[in-house]
């Protein structure tokens, strides 16, 4: 009984405390310019046109292009499913809900990846998650997906596959006019293994 | 800056060292706070024994405000903290069978390895329960499959459901636990049992 | 209150005390491993390490196992609940030596058999193992570490677990109390 009233006390007390303290302050965390560097400097933040093709064929859900561009050239082109934030636009409150989350994996793009790795940096140097830089942008996109090169007939099979691969993606994904957002069935015969790399990330937990 | 082994503070090998050494508390806790008899379990249901309401509701208020403070003084990275992903359908229906199985078996899957380490056998039994339970799961999987991936709706913490701040939903639940702290000690002497 | 009980139960921490220890640990993990605690995971582990053991060749070609495999790259038993498990069991059994209740036995009510005790452990025993793999966890685990990190998971399940066992108490009632 006594026991039970001190530490009713003693809760109801620092329950006050953090009810009263406001909640951003509860989420102080922002990465020193050091761990910027690192991140930066170790491309984690980066993924390829490949992983994104392959996320894309498969209507992953878990992830969320954002065309960084001006809308004038969002209309003209963009991958599909994606959305439109211009650069200047990424802090607004309209947009905030997108950008700090932690439900989906944003990749940024824009034409090469200058506009996306700002974008990274920012959000990142917030202390928000998931945000990741579309590899070279879509002017690689172009290059690899949408008019891949066949390789020579003495590569390797694993250059084959990727070939194949990226043909195939490029069908599934609306051919040529990728601006489409009509889903046109035919998923590649064969794709190279998409490597996942290390994500600072939550540890799987569960019982 | 916290979690140690996400920040690579420490090592994998660490890691499963200090999850050996969190286990002996754990253990220690349970059994020493009676979680090794079923009787004093299955208390809870019958209004006789609330310990395991107790110690229950005052653990997770306890971790509860201290990861809010850690947070609160940069010592933690609450986004980095495992949270586990909501699936409804299965959280219910699982829940659900858990609880026929905590009513029926006197025990949990924790407490069941911290009795049977004391010598209960109705423990030992229990766990090859779990072990059977788990094996059925695995092997009927493709039945099951749907409901267990159905209604997902990703991490969400009860805060953001309820629109709450983190730490006003904290207090609520203090609040609550008090609540029910109070009802516990009143059908403790309500519903007394002769020894067990 | 403490002196209606027997000189038995008196050993026992006081339960908030408990509370808190536990609470303590519990943050420990979380500050540790970015994790709270479990239990049935590690018997997981021990089912897919036996059917592993048994029937390699069942193994590839069922979807459960596959999946158990995709989403863990080391050795099953090589997990950080197995560790923490082993921990419990070393830890309960040095609790209870110290407090002097080891004791090989079978708990029931006075008015049930040791054997209805047992057949109904092994059923509880198997709801449990299943419901906690259908349910992504245990009381420890969904109920308990879902809790202190305040995911909507975690407390639906608490209240799922919970409010079925006070459903079906009465039904049960024979098997607990007098």
């Amino acid at each position: 009984m006594k026991t039970r009233a001190i530490i009713t006390i003693i809760f109801l007390g620092l329950g006050l405390i953090i009810a009263a303290v406001p909640q951003n302050t509860t989420h102080p965390y922002k990465l020193t310019a050091d761990e910027l560097l690192e991140e930066s400097y170790s491309h984690q933040q980066y993924y390829s046109p490949d992983e994104v093709a392959d996320l894309l064929v498969n209507k992953d859900p878990s992830i969320q292009l954002i065309d960084l561009r001006s809308p004038n050239e969002y209309d003209k082109f963009h991958l599909p499913g994606a959305i439109n934030i211009p650069l200047q636009d990424i802090l607004s409150d309209e947009w905030r809900d997108y950008i700090d989350q932690d439900v989906k994996i944003n990749i940024f793009y824009s034409n090469g990846s200058l506009y996306a790795n700002k974008a990274w940096m920012i959000t990142r140097q917030l202390g928000f998650e998931n945000n990741y830089v579309l590899e070279g942008g879509l002017n690689y996109w172009v290059e690899t997906i949408m008019n891949p090169l066949p390789p020579a007939s003495t590569s390797p099979d694993e250059e084959l596959a990727k070939y194949d691969f990226r043909k195939g993606a490029n069908m599934a994904l609306g051919g040529q006019a990728a601006v489409t957002q009509t889903d046109d069935e035919g998923t590649p015969t064969q794709k190279p293994e998409i490597k996942r790399k290390p994500k600072k990330q939550r540890v799987q937990g569960g019982c | 800056m916290a979690p140690l082994v996400t920040y690579e503070v420490i090592s994998q090998n660490t890691n499963l060292f200090l999850a050996f050494i969190i286990g002996i508390g754990f253990g220690w806790v349970l059994e020493s706070s009676g979680f090794s008899s079923s009787r004093k379990l299955a208390g809870v249901f019958y209004g006789y024994d609330a310990v395991v309401l107790k110690v229950f509701f005052t653990a997770a208020v306890t971790a509860m405000i201290g990861l809010l403070f850690f947070s609160l003084f940069g010592w933690i990275n609450l986004d980095l903290v495992y949270i586990n992903p909501t699936y409804l359908t299965s959280a219910i229906l699982g829940g659900v069978i858990m609880g026929l199985g905590f009513i029926m078996g006197g025990f949990c899957p924790g407490t069941s390895f911290c009795a049977a380490s004391i010598g209960k056998i109705d423990a030992m039994v229990f766990m090859i329960g779990l072990f059977l339970g788990i094996f059925i799961f695995a092997e009927g999987y493709p039945v099951w499959e749907g409901i267990y991936k159905a209604n997902f709706l990703g991490t969400p913490k009860l805060s953001e459901s309820l629109g709450l701040s983190d730490g006003i939903l904290a207090f609520l639940i203090i609040v609550a636990a008090a609540i029910m702290f109070w009802i516990a000690e009143w059908a403790e002497k309500k519903f007394p049992q002769p020894e067990y | 209150m403490e002196k209606e009980k027997s000189p038995k139960a008196k050993k026992y921490l006081n339960p908030y005390i408990g509370g808190v220890l536990l609470g303590i640990v519990l943050l420990a993990a979380n500050f540790v491993s970015g994790r709270g605690l479990g239990a049935s995971g590690a018997m997981k582990s021990v089912v897919v390490t036996t059917v592993q053991a048994v029937a390699p060749k069942h193994v590839e070609n069922t979807k459960f196992y596959n999946e158990y495999e995709e989403g863990h790259s080391s050795h099953p038993m090589k997990s950080w609940l197995v560790f923490q498990v082993l921990g419990v069991l070393v830890g309960g059994f040095l609790s209870g030596t110290f407090a002097g209740r080891l004791k090989l036995k079978v708990e029931h009510s006075p008015r049930i058999t040791s054997r209805r005790r047992l057949i109904f452990a092994l059923l509880g025993g198997i709801l449990f193992g299943f419901g906690s793999q259908l349910g992504r966890g245990c009381t420890s685990g969904s109920a308990l570490s879902g809790m202190a990190v305040l995911s909507l998971g975690g407390f639906i399940t608490m209240a799922a677990i919970f409010g079925t066992a006070y459903a079906f108490a009465y039904f049960l009632r024979k098997n607990w109390i007098q």
